[in-house]
């Protein structure tokens, strides 16, 4: 088999589609059986490469080929039913007296489905990742109610969390003298809106003096600085807690029909924090320093604060306050007790003020 | 959590075989491929990828209502749909898939017909 008659062959059974056209007319001189497979068109007398290869920019390919560069386009075309994609490359060859350009098609069908397919799941499990991350901030957000972000993050981690003590948490216990009396029957829906406004509201006081709600029940709410990050101002930030819940009250009562009228008992103590429950996660803290907080704050008269001298001997120096003398207290002996009236930045002692 | 056919099989790669071999089934079926001629490529195997997961419980969901607006317009047949089942089979054994799931990817198939097939029970004409 000669030379020229085994090219022959390997053109005409080439997978690769093959033309030659001109470089200005763009007249195709010739074309492999595939090519004609694929553009059946081209056996037409005088038929352009621009016209058979719907979507080649032709200005594009002269400028390429100008600067002796390929020109490379990936085209769609209808056979036997299915949609092919061809990648069609533009070279000009020169020499041996002659100059043509020679265009060479590849069948990247199933490149392109792969990539499409690709493009598809791609998309599908960014979508499910979002929603799983999305969801899992849901989740994150419930949780953070419940517990505080320390805790959550090493309960993330281990699954578990030890219960932790601390010898001085901060603690204010807070309760609704009068709301007990206010008529519920007549628009429940309306107080429940009331008390969770009143709530969100203490919810920022605690926040912004780095304090932590811990837990409502009905209408009563706790409260604690120093859990479960102690700091040195933990006595004064409870103090300065407890004075703008009273005077927020203070200044809601002024305009609204619906009075609330709390009683606040504030201490520094030891507590023990943790996680309680095993199906029902509550962060929760226990012991003398909440006992405590709670005795006081049944002492406390109507929107009026109460302290021992447990926390009154941490922060003497920065308040002002009434002594109510010694008490007998259930479990903690005898203890001197104060009302708490101001702090160098905010007063209640006179109600002009509110 | 049970692991999808999908995870089982071993995600991705298994579907795009999959899915690569059921398109060619499809598009070389006379009775199939006529519903297809003037869709385009991209939105066909977009279609085919997501579908072929879901039935495979991938990460893709389909309501009853998105496929029946799929495949409103098309005006599919009780008789294409059953060569449509019988070419996911025969497509699902070429990978050596166990006996039990392709019963349950044909399950999951079949039980959709109603959004998939045009007018249930009477025999549509053929698009195309």
């Amino acid at each position: 088999m000669d030379l020229d008659r085994f090219n022959r062959l390997l053109l005409e059974s080439a997978g690769v589609g093959l033309a030659l056209a001109d470089p200005e007319s763009l007249a195709i001189a010739f074309a492999n059986p595939r090519f004609t497979e694929w553009f059946p068109s081209c056996e037409d007398t005088g038929s352009r490469l621009d016209e058979l290869l719907v979507g080649l920019d032709v200005e594009r390919m002269r400028s390429r080929i100008a600067d002796d560069r390929p020109y490379r386009v990936e085209l769609e075309l209808k056979a036997n039913r299915r949609t092919m994609t061809v990648a069609v490359d533009v070279k000009r060859h020169q020499g041996d007296g002659s100059d043509l350009l020679v265009v060479e098609c590849q069948n990247i069908t199933k490149l392109k489905e792969l990539e499409y397919m690709v493009e598809s799941y791609s998309k599908m499990v960014e979508r499910q990742n979002r929603d799983l991350r999305k969801e899992k901030e849901r989740v994150e957000k419930l949780l953070l109610n419940i517990m505080p972000r320390t805790i959550y993050e090493e309960w993330k981690e281990f699954g578990v969390t030890a219960p932790q003590r601390f010898d001085r948490a901060a603690v204010l216990m807070l309760d609704f003298v009068s709301s007990t009396d206010m008529d519920i029957a007549a628009d429940p829906p309306a107080l429940v809106a009331e008390l969770n406004d009143i709530f969100t509201s203490f919810d920022r006081i605690v926040e912004q003096f780095g304090g932590e709600r811990l837990k409502t029940i009905g209408d009563a709410y706790m409260a604690v600085c120093g859990v479960p990050e102690p700091g040195a101002d933990d006595p004064r930030n409870i103090a300065r807690i407890a004075l703008r819940i009273v005077r927020y009250l203070h200044r809601r009562n002024a305009t609204q029909a619906n009075q609330w009228i709390c009683r606040i008992g504030i201490n520094a103590g030891p507590v023990v924090g943790s996680i309680i429950g095993v199906q029902k996660y509550v962060y929760d803290i226990f012991g003398p320093g909440v006992g405590l907080a709670a005795r006081l704050e049944a002492l406390a008269a109507p929107m009026e604060i109460t302290l021992a001298e447990d926390l009154y001997d941490l922060i003497r120096d920065d308040v002002t306050v009434h002594e109510r003398g010694e008490v007998e207290l259930k479990g903690f002996g005898t203890k001197r007790i104060y009302t708490l009236e101001g702090m160098s930045d905010l007063a209640i002692s006179s109600h002009d003020d509110w | 959590m049970a692991r999808s056919v999908l995870e089982r099989y071993g995600g991705f790669p298994f579907l795009s075989r999959v899915v690569m071999a059921f398109y060619d089934k499809v598009l070389d079926s006379d009775v199939l491929a006529p519903y297809f001629e003037d869709v385009d490529m991209r939105r066909l195997i977009d279609h085919q990828t997501k579908f072929v997961a879901f039935l495979m419980g991938g990460p893709a969901s389909y309501t009853n209502e998105h496929l029946a607006q799929v495949h409103a317009r098309m005006g599919i047949d009780r008789p294409a749909f059953e060569v449509m089942i019988a070419t996911m089979r025969e497509t699902l054994e070429d990978f050596e898939m166990d006996d039990g799931d392709v019963a349950s990817v044909i399950h999951e198939l079949r039980v959709r017909a109603p959004w998939i097939i045009a007018a249930p029970g009477q025999p549509a004409a053929a698009a195309g």
